[in-house]
């Protein structure tokens, strides 16, 4: 006497919930080039560490003995798994089940893998595929009724925002509900030319006039430029290590700290090239990344949203093996101003960094916002100051160091008012309330115009304002603490990694993200 | 195809039609917030098309040169 029948009767469930959405289904989503959740839970995570729950939740059909004749899992699949020997919580969309809508669906999955990652502290990792869960036109049929919408569980997505690292997935087409799933993360990733993101797809779209393919609407081009995704890749596999990647930079949650990782790139290397790196004409730019990569561990800057809000760089890197969010102007972008969307990625990136207690150093090459009629239609003045609110609320270590322009209301937000930051300047920093080049002409229009040589006075005056500009003359007066040598910065940024680490303090911050 | 990334006004473009270009080559000049900002080639390829010219004012996302990358 003993329970053997009844967990084989348990494990003939698991084996039927294995068949997911049966072969036809099956075949088709690999014909189109993409693996089933199964497939892709088994690449993403360590070998065999998945350990799924609700494995047999799902769609039963008995006979008129109650003997099981049928049973469909749920399109929704999670658990706890491992990746680079790490637990996190991973759930993900079975789209050869009803397109991965919530006709297929157990709602309560959605909500306990959110509460599962919330309340362990661990790493969310949504693969998202289909609508996520949300509903389709035919739900009014299956349910008999219409539903007046809601999201049940999103208190558990905005709380996590700020507790826990959630990253999104966007596998294959994703609308309604799911492509809430990939906005609302702390990174998400599609996969080129098989993603596509959208509030809704195509048919719809086409009922108010605007005949579209899929990656016309939604495709990877236009949701990065949007800033709505933030990377894309050719592959899952791709995608998956992206995922890895990006949580290597974060602990498991706020309650804890990233931890060190032994480096053996020498925190005092210089760089002779540095001291060359920005050019002497004002008008010309510079490549930022190169600078970048040299200044951080070698092979570790993982850059974040590259194709949003160009004219700041942001991402993740380690320095003396510490972890640190770097993000530097780049001025072939409006030659470093900020725009719009600039300000938004710079206030997801400095909350992201608060969030997770992660040192700031921030490259500045600012030479204001944005100005012109494009501008001003896009609110930049008040994405601006949520920016500059963003960078005000923030406690974590702040190092800025002014490598050129350093100009406005947008210059000035290298730096919050509200406590201690490092900061110093290369000697090629430019700064002030308006670029001299600005307004010359302007202030001094009587004496130019009344000189016997115009085109002589005005450069005399350039030659005369141009000394007062020097930042050493700045550093006189302490506007500036420090003037540091290019070549020794990385030195500098270690110095402030080390100094930073033990400052970090765990804990949920006052005011947690939003996505 | 290329499209601009900022808006402004051409200053110089620096390839002709049907010229062969590498990867990474500055194939015009924007002059954007007082700053000079080249427009580089992604990969190797043949200028097939320029669709603007010196002095041209340009806005974010229009057509600046068609590149044929086969």
């Amino acid at each position: 006497m003993n329970w053997k029948k009844e967990l084989e009767e348990k494990l003939n469930r698991e084996k039927l919930s294995e068949k997911l959405g049966g072969e036809d289904r099956i075949k088709r989503q690999h014909d189109s080039g993409r693996y089933t959740i199964r497939e892709r839970i088994d690449i993403l995570c360590d070998n065999s560490s998945f350990h799924e729950i609700g494995k047999i939740a799902g769609n039963a059909i008995y006979d008129k003995d109650n003997d099981l004749i049928n049973f469909t899992g749920s399109n929704f699949i999670f658990g706890k798994a491992k990746i680079d020997g790490r637990n996190i919580v991973v759930g993900g969309d079975d789209f050869t089940l009803r397109g991965g809508s919530a006709d297929a669906s157990i709602r309560e999955k959605h909500l306990k893998c959110e509460e599962m990652a919330l309340s362990l502290k661990l790493p969310l990792i949504r693969i998202v595929e289909g609508s996520g869960g949300g509903g389709s036109v035919k739900t009014i049929e299956t349910t008999g009724r219409a539903n007046v919408p809601e999201v049940e569980g999103w208190n558990l997505v905005v709380e996590s925002m700020g507790t826990i690292p959630r990253v999104a997935l966007g596998l294959g087409s994703v609308a309604g509900l799911g492509a809430a799933h990939l906005a609302c993360s702390h990174y998400s990733v599609m996969v080129k030319e098989k993603s596509a993101v959208f509030v809704a797809g195509p048919p719809v779209v086409e009922q108010i006039g605007q005949k579209l393919t899929k990656n016309e609407l939604g495709g990877y081009k236009i949701q990065l430029k949007s800033g709505a995704v933030d990377e894309a890749v050719d592959t899952e596999e791709e995608a998956f290590n992206a995922a890895k990647k990006f949580l290597s930079y974060l602990p498991n949650s706020v309650y804890e700290l990233t931890d060190r990782l032994e480096s053996k790139d020498d925190p005092n290397r210089s760089a002779e090239w540095l001291i060359e790196a920005i050019p002497k004409d004002i008008k010309s730019v510079y490549k930022i990344r190169p600078i970048i990569e040299e200044l951080v561990d070698k092979g570790t800057f993982f850059e974040i949203g590259k194709e949003y809000g160009k004219s700041i760089v942001t991402g993740f890197c380690r320095l003396n093996g510490w972890s640190v969010a770097l993000m530097a102007s780049d001025p072939y972008s409006y030659g470093g101003c900020w725009t719009s969307d600039t300000c938004k990625k710079v206030q997801k990136f400095v909350d992201l960094a608060e969030t997770f207690h992660l040192p700031i150093i921030y490259l500045v090459d600012c030479p204001g916002f944005q100005v012109g009629l494009d501008a001003e239609k896009k609110g930049t003045i008040k994405e601006g100051v949520r920016a500059m609110s963003a960078i005000w609320q923030t406690k974590t270590p702040w190092m800025s160091i002014i490598i050129r322009n350093c100009f406005g209301v947008a210059g000035a937000a290298h730096k919050r008012g509200s406590s201690y930051i490092s900061r110093c300047a290369w000697p090629s920093a430019r700064w002030g309330s308006l670029p001299l080049e600005g307004g010359i002409e302007a202030a001094y229009r009587s004496e130019i115009e009344n000189s016997s040589d115009p085109k002589a006075e005005l450069e005399k005056i350039n030659v005369r304002l141009n000394k007062l500009r020097s930042p050493l003359r700045s550093a006189e007066s302490f506007w500036i603490e420090e003037i540091i040598d290019p070549r020794n910065t990385r030195k500098i940024m270690c110095d402030f990694a080390d100094l930073s680490a033990p400052l970090r303090t765990i804990g949920i911050t006052s005011r947690t993200m939003r996505p | 195809m290329i499209f601009s990334e900022v808006s402004g006004t051409i200053s110089s473009i620096l390839v002709s039609k049907n010229q062969i270009v590498d990867k990474e080559t500055d194939l015009l000049i924007i002059e954007c917030m007082k700053m000079l900002i080249p427009v580089v080639s992604e990969k190797r390829g043949k200028v097939v098309d320029i669709f603007v010219k010196e002095g041209d004012l340009i806005e974010e996302g229009d057509k600046l040169l068609e590149i044929n990358h086969h």
